[in-house]
């Protein structure tokens, strides 16, 4: 399959972000991190839920739950 | 045959990223209601001695419960003439891996502030995808050899899963990677996860059901402990 691409301007600083953020990942480039980023979002409904924030509440009940199945001691 | 043994693979996410090669035509929930909790080692192992193993497993304690190591001949793998099973828990699995990655989940929750979660939480999540990286490598090897039974086991999304369950982005990475797996074999294969996983805020938590697909069978409901016998079944 041979696909077009073009070229897009980002902040210097996002690419440093995203250099970061693929470190180890199945991403082998920044185009690849941030073609499958746009995909998801342009295919966005609305309907999706947010991504999930931290919080000290979940992160306690988490612990207890790793602990029941024996992954902390 | 061919086995995809994939860790907390979950059933709602299979479909909601329509992981097709995951799901192949059949394919559904299976029913671990016999076990009082999701335990991956337990279910593990009575998966591939076709025996419920709660009772034996969690004898070991705790602790010695992850150096459980099943010999061949108590498996239904022993009823092929060249088996390869790649790091399963409970047969051959990588220990001292699977040791650092409950260190550094240790470590996580151990961590006083947020900037040290933070790096905890990448080292962990590196270690995990590095060693996915060899699995998927050493598995997509095996798949050019002449094994009658073959069984990778993939770790990653149970993992990763545990500490960025409520990252979308990530899981469907992931999701789409474990697909992309599924996708390269050309035999006939069966998915089959120990449990699924479900959200707890950004973090996860083992669901109470796993997941199988087939493209053979239509299965109703299967137990864990079903796949031995039908495994052996339909090996011609
Ligand atoms: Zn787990």
């Amino acid at each position: 399959m041979s696909e077009k691409y073009g070229i897009i301007k980002v902040p210097e600083e996002l690419i440093t972000k995203i250099k970061e953020r693929i470190q180890g990942t199945e991403f082998n480039s920044i185009d690849e991190y941030a073609t499958f980023v746009l995909e998801e979002v342009v295919k966005e409904t609305g309907e999706e839920e947010p991504e999930e924030v931290f919080s000290e509440e979940d992160e306690h009940k988490v612990k207890e739950r790793l602990r029941a199945l024996g992954y902390l001691d | 045959m061919i086995i995809l043994a994939i860790d907390a693979l979950e059933y709602s996410l299979v479909e909601k990223f329509d992981c097709n090669n995951l799901k192949q035509e059949y394919y559904g929930k299976t029913d671990i209601s016999e076990f009082s909790e999701p335990r991956t080692m337990v279910l593990w192992s009575s998966f591939m001695t076709g025996k419920n193993m709660e009772r034996e497993i969690l004898a070991k304690g705790d602790k010695e419960m992850w150096n459980t190591k099943i010999e061949l001949k108590d498996t239904f793998f022993n009823g092929f003439k060249n088996p390869r099973i790649i790091d399963l828990p409970g047969f051959n699995y990588v220990k001292e891996h699977h040791e650092q990655e409950r260190v550094l989940l240790k470590n996580y929750f151990d961590a006083k502030t947020d900037e040290e979660k933070d790096k905890i939480r990448k080292a962990y999540n590196n270690l995990a995808f590095e060693h996915h990286r060899r699995i998927k490598q050493e598995f997509s090897a095996a798949l050019n050899d002449d094994h009658d039974l073959l069984l990778g086991y993939f770790s990653v999304a149970d993992v990763v899963g545990h500490l960025n369950f409520g990252n979308r982005t990530m899981m469907k990475m992931i999701y789409r990677d474990l697909d992309e797996i599924a996708g390269s074999i050309k035999d006939t294969y069966i998915v089959l996860s120990d449990h699924g996983m479900e959200k707890l805020g950004m973090f996860g938590d083992h669901s109470g059901y796993g997941f199988w697909s087939t493209d053979f069978n239509e299965l109703e409901n299967p137990r864990i402990t079903d796949f031995a016998g039908l495994i052996k079944e339909i090996q011609v």
